[in-house]
């Protein structure tokens, strides 16, 4: 009786080892809607987000189950490297790829399977590659290219006899002082142009871009040098100053106040789009404009790429990336688009990498045209160590030059002065 | 002879069993004590000789002996950091001090003062982010009713938030009003605590009312404001929450104080060497400060608080 209890239970504990799910974890930076889907008013889904496609999968893969875990952009390197630390961390992350350069150097990332890094050269576009590419290999499936883009209120505009939006910078500099109106206490109550601003990507971007459309460079070839007090890293600061010096914008410029129809113009991402979509209803297109960003020499566009990765501790490496084979790259042949792609464009609002989903979400991609075919001209923004710090050391600046404090020329050289030690340490 | 000295061992036995009894009831805090502070503090100083990113164990962190330090007074950030959290701290303790009391003192006899206490203690419990984000609207440079009041009174409109010369005044002025509310309450208990003869005997001998303030109310309420001016000091040191969400278009040098510093040190630069190095250099300030504080009020016959 007494073996016949305990050979039960051996078998009972080994069943439940068998039988025991593998848990994946995805930690993502959407949330909300981006996660739980996009319902009409009567309750019925209309898109699913992310959950939604995690249950399809484990529907098909019962011994998986995926949770997700949504970090907020401000809080998910911090988050990343503190449950990495605890050995807590998630089994797939969903990674902006200037991040990345440190997780890779750590060797915090696991080498994509080859028949992955394969599928990525061959299906995804080229900037979205770069930016996934890292010391030369690529580090994961791209899950979104964002770019920048000029953003012009039609309305506001034709209040002020423009038909068009600028075609070139020194048309936006003639427009945005016509554009700005004051109120009766001396504030601008309508920005002729609004710069976004309160983190590092949101100064340095559209900052980078006009750099890029003079032909100019953040760092030489093997970043060992950084070149931004260059003639025309300059010359591209100087051109946003000359904003501030027509009396067009100030550093109080929220762009965020464009649905309230007080910014005339501003450079923004796709990502933007949902919501001045959310915000105008049927409107939107009456009031909002995109146009490619007014070159000062060439037509030229930042872009900046999320991945998405699996963590090199992670207990279910195999497992992780077949799910993200399964969503991100297997072409659904009903739609002949990915899952990730359809989640990209119907819920997130991005200009999703996979040439498959460019193809076929055309009509979906409408609004987001300019984006796209601005990749072309976008040159990714490059992944170096200590990315992070370099672009805050350079947000500093180009806002104490916004403010007056500092002429361009004096904020650039403050800027090379502290990275180049950084490059030092790291390239040298 | 020998009954005196079993009741001698018997009263060490004893002690020692209600010593043993203190330390286990003391246990738990003892833990949380070492683990939370002790365990805490002492890492943060091994690191602060290190440099780490967080990416690697911190044993095989190289060492740079005092490199972290040296390198923290020759950043203009740091120093800049460190000249507005001077400011911050002096203002904001001050300002607090000085009006808390005079309320507090205001409201002591009045009719229906305890609605005004809540109307004053109010702010002081609303969470920070909400503080921010209300006065973020109210310091509009457009749509703002600090720039509309100001317009009546003849005032240009000013980018509160954003210009670096007023962004750090703007924040401060939302700290004073966050805080006044609980030193108002500690006031109000100290006021109370004063007896009222002196204040009979003083009229008594014809003193005014401003003399019966600095002559006794002041006098009086010494204890309470060497801990108010501690607390608030050190709170004030370690300001981070309104400045996160009040300063983020401003220049950085205008209005970051030490804790930003040392938090963007640590989790945007990967630099927890330097942060824990710059948190150090926190910690030796306000316990220089604290103990100066302390001493100036000892000299004045404050022998509480010790």
């Amino acid at each position: 009786m007494r073996r016949m209890f305990w050979v039960l239970f051996l078998v009972s504990v080994l069943l439940s080892f068998a039988m025991a799910k593998t848990v994946l974890i995805i930690q993502t930076h959407w949330s909300d809607f981006q996660v739980n889907g996009i319902f009409n008013k009567a309750g019925k889904l209309i898109y699913p987000g992310l959950k939604q496609y995690t249950e399809e999968y484990m529907k098909l893969h019962p011994n998986v189950e995926i949770k997700i875990r949504e970090v907020a952009f401000n809080n998910y390197l911090q988050q990343l490297l503190v449950s990495h630390m605890a050995r807590k961390g998630a089994d797939i992350y969903d990674l902006y790829s200037l991040w990345a350069v440190q997780l890779v150097n750590a060797h915090i990332l696991d080498v994509p399977p080859i028949d992955i890094v394969n599928d990525v050269k061959k299906d995804f576009v080229p900037a979205s590659v770069g930016g996934a590419t890292i010391r030369g290999k690529i580090w994961g499936i791209p899950s979104e290219i964002d770019d920048y883009a000029l953003m012009y209120n039609k309305k506001l505009l034709s209040e002020a006899g423009y038909t068009n939006p600028p075609k070139t910078w020194d048309e936006l500099v003639a427009m945005a002082p016509k554009l700005t109106k004051y109120d009766s206490k001396g504030a601008i109550s309508q920005y002729g142009f609004a710069f976004l601003s309160g983190w590092d990507s949101a100064v340095v971007h559209p900052y980078l871009s006009l750099l890029y459309s003079l032909g100019g460079s953040m760092f030489n070839k093997n970043y060992t040098k950084c070149l931004l007090n260059s003639q025309k890293g300059v010359k591209a600061l100087n051109e946003e100053l000359a904003l501030f010096k027509e009396k067009a914008t100030n550093s109080a410029g929220n762009v965020f106040n464009f649905p309230q129809n007080t910014v005339a113009m501003m450079i923004m991402a796709p990502w933007y789009v949902s919501s001045l979509k959310r915000a105008y209803g049927d409107k939107y297109s009456e009031y909002v404009g995109i146009a490619p960003i007014p070159p000062i020499e060439k037509l030229a566009t930042v872009s900046y790429t999320w991945f998405f990765a699996v963590d090199s501790a992670s207990k279910h490496k195999k497992a992780a990336w077949d799910f993200l084979r399964w969503f991100a790259l297997q072409v659904q042949p009903k739609t002949n688009t990915t899952r990730a792609g359809d989640l990209e464009v119907n819920v997130i609002s991005v200009i999703p990498p996979n040439r498959v989903d460019l193809r076929n979400h055309q009509k979906q991609l409408a609004d987001l045209k300019v984006f796209i075919d601005q990749l072309k001209n976008a040159i990714p923004e490059p992944n170096v160590m200590q990315g992070a710090q370099i672009k805050t050391i350079l947000m500093n600046q180009i806002v104490a030059a916004w403010n007056n404090q500092k002429s361009a020329q004096r904020a650039l050289d403050d800027a090379v002065a502290k990275i180049n030690p950084i490059l030092d340490r790291y390239y040298h | 002879m020998g009954r005196e000295r079993r009741d001698g061992r018997q009263m060490s036995k004893n002690r020692l069993r209600e010593n043993v009894a203190a330390y286990i009831f003391l246990s738990p805090i003892l833990l949380f004590f070492a683990v939370f502070f002790a365990f805490a503090v002492g890492f943060s100083v091994w690191i602060s000789f290190k440099q780490w990113n967080m990416l690697i164990s911190p044993i095989d962190a190289p060492s740079i002996g005092f490199d972290n330090y040296s390198s923290l007074f020759s950043d203009p950030l740091f120093t800049a950091s460190l000249f507005n959290t001077i400011v911050y701290a002096f203002t904001t303790t001050v300002a607090i001090l000085v009006l808390s009391l005079l309320i507090a003192a205001a409201l002591n006899n009045i009719k229906n003062a305890a609605i005004w206490r809540f109307i004053y203690f109010a702010p002081s419990i609303t969470p920070a982010v909400a503080v921010g984000m209300i006065w973020g609207y109210l310091y509009n440079p457009s749509r703002g009713i600090v720039n509309e009041v100001l317009g009546w009174l003849g005032v240009p409109a000013h980018n509160w938030l954003t210009d670096p010369r007023y962004a750090l005044m703007a924040i401060i002025i939302t700290a004073v009003w966050a805080g006044m509310g609980a030193s108002i309450l500690i006031f109000t208990a100290g006021l109370k605590a004063i007896p009222q003869s002196y204040y009979d005997a003083a009229k008594i001998d014809g003193a005014s009312r401003i003399k019966m303030f600095w002559a006794i109310t002041l006098p009086l309420l010494k204890p309470t404001i060497l801990f108010l001016l501690i607390t608030g000091m050190i709170g004030a040191w370690q300001v981070f929450d309104l400045i996160y969400m009040m300063g983020a278009n401003a220049p950085a040098s205008s209005v970051q104080v030490i804790s930003l510093y040392i938090y963007n040190t640590a989790f945007v630069n990967l630099q927890m060497g330097r942060a824990s190095a710059a948190a150090m250099i926190l910690f030796v300030i306000v316990l220089i400060i604290t103990l100066f504080i302390l001493r100036i009020f000892r000299q004045g016959g404050i022998e509480s608080y010790e």
